[in-house]
């Protein structure tokens, strides 16, 4: 065990430090889940490409700087501490690029990979369906073989990114007769295909952020399938590992905000309650766990070993540790904490973050079951009725 | 920077645990505790496997090995619920003595001769000490007062308090084993209750708790290891994570046993009063915190993603 860095690590450090001060907004940016804010969060992503910054552990010949996992910590750290914006191309670059990466062909590669990089083609995820959430293997879309064409039918749901991303991914069921997880294919599809209704969804907080799909004899050539027909189901769970594990919420994240939170304790403390003390302490002790934990599963991948199951204690760990410390800063504004907007005009971030904090146990597999996978997949209890 | 430990690493913890499940089982807690308490040819084997002398010098009749391994090896006693008092005698005063350039104290902890646990400030009373008797809820825990003109050394400190929490760690683990091996087995209406998810979750929130109390131990271990000057803090940090999971486990895992949990004679007990019992030893919960609160909002730890090994 070596918890100190290389010089090489340092200097790292200190290059993207660099620029991420030189080019970070310095104005918040307008939030993701409008049409604005979203274009905006999009020129950031094309910033970020230009500096290289894009994917940074991604091989160079895809837009990547062919770095290790603890340099993509270091520079996550760094891109909290400067407060970088959300990124806008996160389904992409952390879900649906290392899954091309480990199940895609040269030539996906090659077409998917570095515009991703370059945050020219930004990407949804079409997982859930009406009929389908927790239960995703009760999947109904389909997409039928035509000639060299699949086509697609049927209805996806809280889609994140899809009211303005360009392309999507998801299953689908290419085997009409097949039931739950067989026959299902993962299928990539641009966006804007005829046949194709996008139905934006007004969210908690007001803005649009998710959508419905709706699919209407939709065709989509043969060479955007990943793997093979029928493979769909071990697919996604490969990218649901790479969402609920490793890549999706760096421990970055919630490091800064445990240190806002340390900062608003010390605005409020006159009024704060005796509990919210603690509770910030053990804010940042949590992000500091999960950091540690981060770099000990980093450690392993990058000795060649695999995350499982394990993805889910994580997914439980930093979605319960985000609502918390949002709802901590939420009792420490009192009366100030329903405004949208503080009387000297910005943006109330700490309820924009508990509205937020509040769906990150929902989403990915809400963590009712993600605790059905620890318990029979880690702890081995037995399972009952799930097909 | 590689947070993993060595093959080698876990190659001596793994033969630890081993040869205590071999050797010391439930089956000899419950002969203990119906006995006189201590079993010298349970010290015997320690001494035999070169345990006391784990971090003592080569030189000295030691194996020469450092805190990291220390509390790997401390995790695996909680997981045992070993009441000999090796992790005080071994893995806490030993360094204190190799510090202070006590070469004979070293060789006879080393030998296993020097048994006596140390006393600090901190803790009013010690196991197995040699002063008067009290009774302590763990059965297996022969609580002394502590001698008069105790030190407060802040490593003694650091290092009590480090290895309670890698004892704890493992008691945790260990009490999750069992109520999960108990859900497995136990049949009501008509399934074993692993099956439903009110006690799959339970369980379930066990195991998160656990795995981010691990990490954070490890890292003490290897701050204090390294002489971080922050390594009180990060310290502090494992006693509070260990002592939390730990808490919640024990409570969980009685919950998961019923009635049985209840009784003295299903073997959680063993578990669950050893870690009700670490958490009030070297600095209780209370006074870690203070300790983070001061390092936190005092401002002499700097925090945010940028200072994760700070």
């Amino acid at each position: 065990m070596v918890l100190a860095y290389t010089p090489e690590q340092q200097a790292f450090r200190a290059e993207i430090r660099g620029w991420m001060e030189a080019h970070v907004p310095t104005e918040p940016l307008v939030t993701l889940e409008c049409r604005e804010g979203f274009d905006q969060h999009v020129a950031w992503e094309r910033e970020l490409a230009a500096g290289n910054w894009g994917m940074v552990t991604w091989p160079t010949e895809y837009g990547g700087r062919g770095l290790d996992l603890i340099e993509w910590l270091i520079f996550e750290e760094e891109y909290f501490r400067a407060g970088g914006p959300n990124r806008a191309n996160q389904n992409g670059i952390f879900l649906l690029g290392p899954t091309i990466m480990e199940f895609g062909c040269d030539e996906q590669k090659a077409r998917f990979l570095a515009p991703m990089a370059r945050g020219e083609v930004i990407w949804a995820q079409a997982w859930s369906e009406p009929g389908a959430g927790s239960d995703m293997a009760a999947i109904s879309s389909k997409a039928i073989r035509d000639g060299d064409h699949y086509v697609l039918s049927g209805q996806k749901t809280w889609s994140s990114r899809a009211a303005f991303a360009d392309w999507g991914f998801g299953i689908f069921r290419t085997n009409p007769d097949s039931k739950r997880h067989k026959g299902l294919t993962f299928i990539l599809f641009d966006l804007n295909t005829p046949g194709i209704t996008r139905r934006p969804i007004r969210q908690l907080h007001g803005d649009t952020g998710f959508a419905e799909l709706f699919f209407d004899e939709v065709r989509v050539p043969v060479e955007n399938r990943l793997a093979g027909e029928g493979e769909g189901w071990n697919v996604a769970m490969a990218t649901a590992g790479f969402e609920r594990g490793l890549m999706l919420r760096s421990p970055g994240r919630f490091q800064a905000t445990a240190k806002r939170l340390v900062e608003l304790y010390r605005q409020h403390e006159a009024q704060a309650s005796p509990s919210a003390r603690e509770a910030v302490l053990q804010a940042w002790g949590a992000a500091q766990a999960y950091a540690y934990n981060t770099y000990g599963v980093a450690s392993k991948i990058m000795a060649g070993g695999k995350i499982g199951a394990e993805a889910s204690l994580n997914k439980i760990f930093w979605s319960e540790l985000d609502r918390a410390m949002n709802r901590t800063a939420m009792q420490l504004l009192g009366a100030a904490a329903e405004l949208r907007r503080f009387a000297d005009g910005r943006v109330n971030q700490w309820l924009e973050g508990y509205i937020f904090s509040l769906s990150g146990l929902i989403y990915a597999g809400s963590n009712e079951v993600q605790r059905n996978i620890v318990a029979e997949r880690l702890l081995g209890l037995p399972r009952v009725g799930a097909g | 920077m590689d947070f993993r430990f060595s093959d080698d690493q876990l190659t001596l913890a793994e033969g630890v645990r081993d040869y205590l499940t071999g050797t010391h089982g439930p089956e000899v807690l419950r002969a203990l505790d119906a006995g006189p308490n201590r079993d010298p040819a349970i010290w015997q084997g320690l001494v035999e496997m070169g345990l006391p002398g784990l971090l003592v010098s080569e030189a000295h009749g030691g194996l020469g090995l450092g805190l990291p391994e220390a509390a790997l090896i401390a995790r695996e006693c909680g997981r045992a619920a070993l009441a000999e008092p090796l992790v005080d005698v071994a893995f806490v005063a030993a360094p204190c003595f190799a510090r202070a350039g006590d070469t004979e104290a070293m060789a006879a902890i080393a030998a296993g001769e020097k048994r006596l646990p140390p006393s600090h400030a901190i803790n009013p009373w010690v196991a197995d000490g040699d002063g008067e008797q009290l009774v302590s809820v763990d059965p297996l825990r022969n609580l002394t007062a502590a001698s008069a003109g105790c030190n407060d050394d802040p490593y003694l400190l650091d290092l009590g308090a480090l290895m309670s929490a890698a004892q704890m760690v493992g008691l945790a683990e260990a009490m999750l084993d069992q109520a999960t091996e108990y859900a497995k087995l136990r049949t009501q209406f008509g399934q074993p209750i692993g099956a439903f998810q009110a006690i799959k979750h339970s369980l379930a929130t066990c195991a998160v708790a656990i795995e981010f109390a691990r990490p954070v131990a490890w890292r003490a271990a290897q701050a204090l290891e390294d002489g971080l000057d922050s390594a009180s803090v990060h310290v502090s940090h494992a006693k509070l994570a260990a002592t939390d999971a730990a808490t919640l486990t024990a409570e969980t895992a009685i919950q998961v046993h019923g009635a049985m949990g209840y009784t003295y004679e299903v073997d959680l007990h063993f578990w669950m009063k050893r870690a009700w019992a670490l958490a009030g030893a070297w600095g209780d919960r209370a006074f870690h915190l203070r300790r983070i609160d001061a390092a936190v909002f005092g401002g002499t730890l700097p925090i945010g993603p940028e200072h994760t090994f700070a």
